[in-house]
């Protein structure tokens, strides 16, 4: 699945165990692509000894720091860019900005 | 459940803003990864699952936690045992008057 | 020094035992080089490597993108190359990307999965940077950390936290302080703190 800057995407709330790129705090939550950032070999398949191929797309991801904490303290433009790979990622068709 | 070093949106205290003299050992935990790293003989994401899986990464400092899994890695590659440097590391700790 | 929550470290310092780390890294150098898996120059190069790296490096690249748009242009679009006309090395596989600060945002750069940072400009990270405090809390948090640092955006300035969770590494440029038009390139980069390339803080007023 390819996405482009504005689209609108959501983390999966997999517990996918092992190593891992796409913290916690990120899972399920929903925002927006800003870039990309480019391909590369899956750092999940790489901690392991595997090739990491076929290189995944990159996205920086940009979230509303008032949709990833409840208690989250400051004004609601405050914004959390994280990058996050393709297969991390679903296309989100929510009303809510 | 995240991991014991996901540690986004986790509680914490106030940040400790002293910073310490980089040790002589932390210097050379750090080349000896990095030029590992160089000669392709680990990578930087088997060094992150490796310092992930260490079961005492919150103990550990950071640079302890770097000799942790470079050893751990060095292991599991069959390169060096952990036997041998425990071996070497009590012949260093003899020798050596312990400081820095 | 302790990185994680109350558990005191054996690291050397006045009257404490060193670690026992030192011994195994000590011991796996030796090893390592015994069977020929590294050899001494290279251990040695890779210290000397880091050693040479330094936020001054940082603040170079900041004082010139100050002076000169074009090379902040360059500097914002493509670091490594723009980096290399400074005469840095940032070559390697990871990807480094500048983000600007501006009257309307502020940028603040974390690693919340390890400590990832542009080394390759900037030499180590300080510690606090490393800490598990810092790590937990400059996602959630930021302005409360900012406030620690004894620094405070005002609330219609939008704070950005970058967490550096891929093979991307950032650095902060920072407006440029008021009141500097006749400052050289060199005064200027002697403004530039580390901890404004990393966004816990501004830079040095000229004249402090």
């Amino acid at each position: 699945m390819t996405f482009e800057p504005g689209n609108r995407v959501r983390v999966r709330a997999s517990e996918k165990p092992g190593h891992v790129r796409t913290p916690e705090y990120l899972r399920g939550k929903t925002g927006r692509v800003e870039s990309v950032l480019g391909e590369f070999p899956n750092p999940e398949d790489l901690a392991y000894g595997l090739s990491g191929r076929p290189e995944r797309l990159l996205y920086k991801v940009s979230f509303r720091q008032t949709d990833l904490w409840n208690d989250y303290e400051g004004p609601g433009d405050d914004r959390l860019y994280a990058d996050v790979y393709e297969h991390w990622l679903e296309p989100d068709e929510g009303e809510t900005t | 459940m995240a991991g014991v070093h996901d540690l986004g949106g986790s509680s914490g205290g106030p940040i400790d803003r002293s910073q310490h003299e980089t040790e002589d050992w932390e210097r050379l935990a750090d080349a000896i990864t990095i030029a590992l790293d160089k000669k392709g003989i680990k990578t930087t994401d088997q060094h992150r699952r490796a310092l992930e899986s260490l079961d005492n990464y919150r103990e550990l400092a950071y640079y302890e936690r770097w000799v942790a899994a470079t050893e751990k890695l060095l292991v599991e590659k069959g390169i060096l045992t952990s036997k041998e440097i425990d071996q070497r590391s009590a012949e260093v700790a003899r020798r050596w008057s312990g400081t820095r | 020094m302790s990185e994680a929550h109350g558990h005191p470290h054996h690291e050397a310092g006045a009257g404490q035992t060193i670690s026992p780390y030192a011994h195994r890294i000590r011991a796996i150098e030796a090893l390592l080089v015994e069977r020929n898996v590294l050899t001494e120059p290279e251990v040695q190069d890779q210290i000397a490597y880091m050693e040479s790296r330094s936020p001054e490096n940082g603040a170079k690249l900041v004082a010139r993108a100050w002076v000169d748009p074009e090379f902040k242009t360059r500097l914002l679009s493509d670091t490594k190359t723009a980096a290399q006309e400074l005469g840095i090395d940032a070559s390697g596989p990871v990807e480094f990307v500048v983000v600007e600060n501006t009257p309307r945002v502020h940028n603040l750069i974390v690693c919340t999965l390890c400590s990832c940072y542009p080394r390759a400009i900037l030499g180590r990270p300080p510690d606090w940077y490393k800490s598990f405090n810092y790590r937990s809390r400059a996602v959630k948090e930021p302005r409360a950390v900012m406030r620690e640092f004894g620094f405070e955006p005002p609330e219609d300035v939008e704070v950005v936290v970058h967490d550096s969770t891929a093979d991307v590494r950032y650095m902060v440029l920072p407006i440029r302080p008021p009141g500097t038009e006749s400052l050289s390139e060199e005064e200027l980069a002697a403004l530039v703190t580390r901890d404004s390339l990393i966004g816990v803080s501004a830079p040095r007023f000229a004249g402090s």
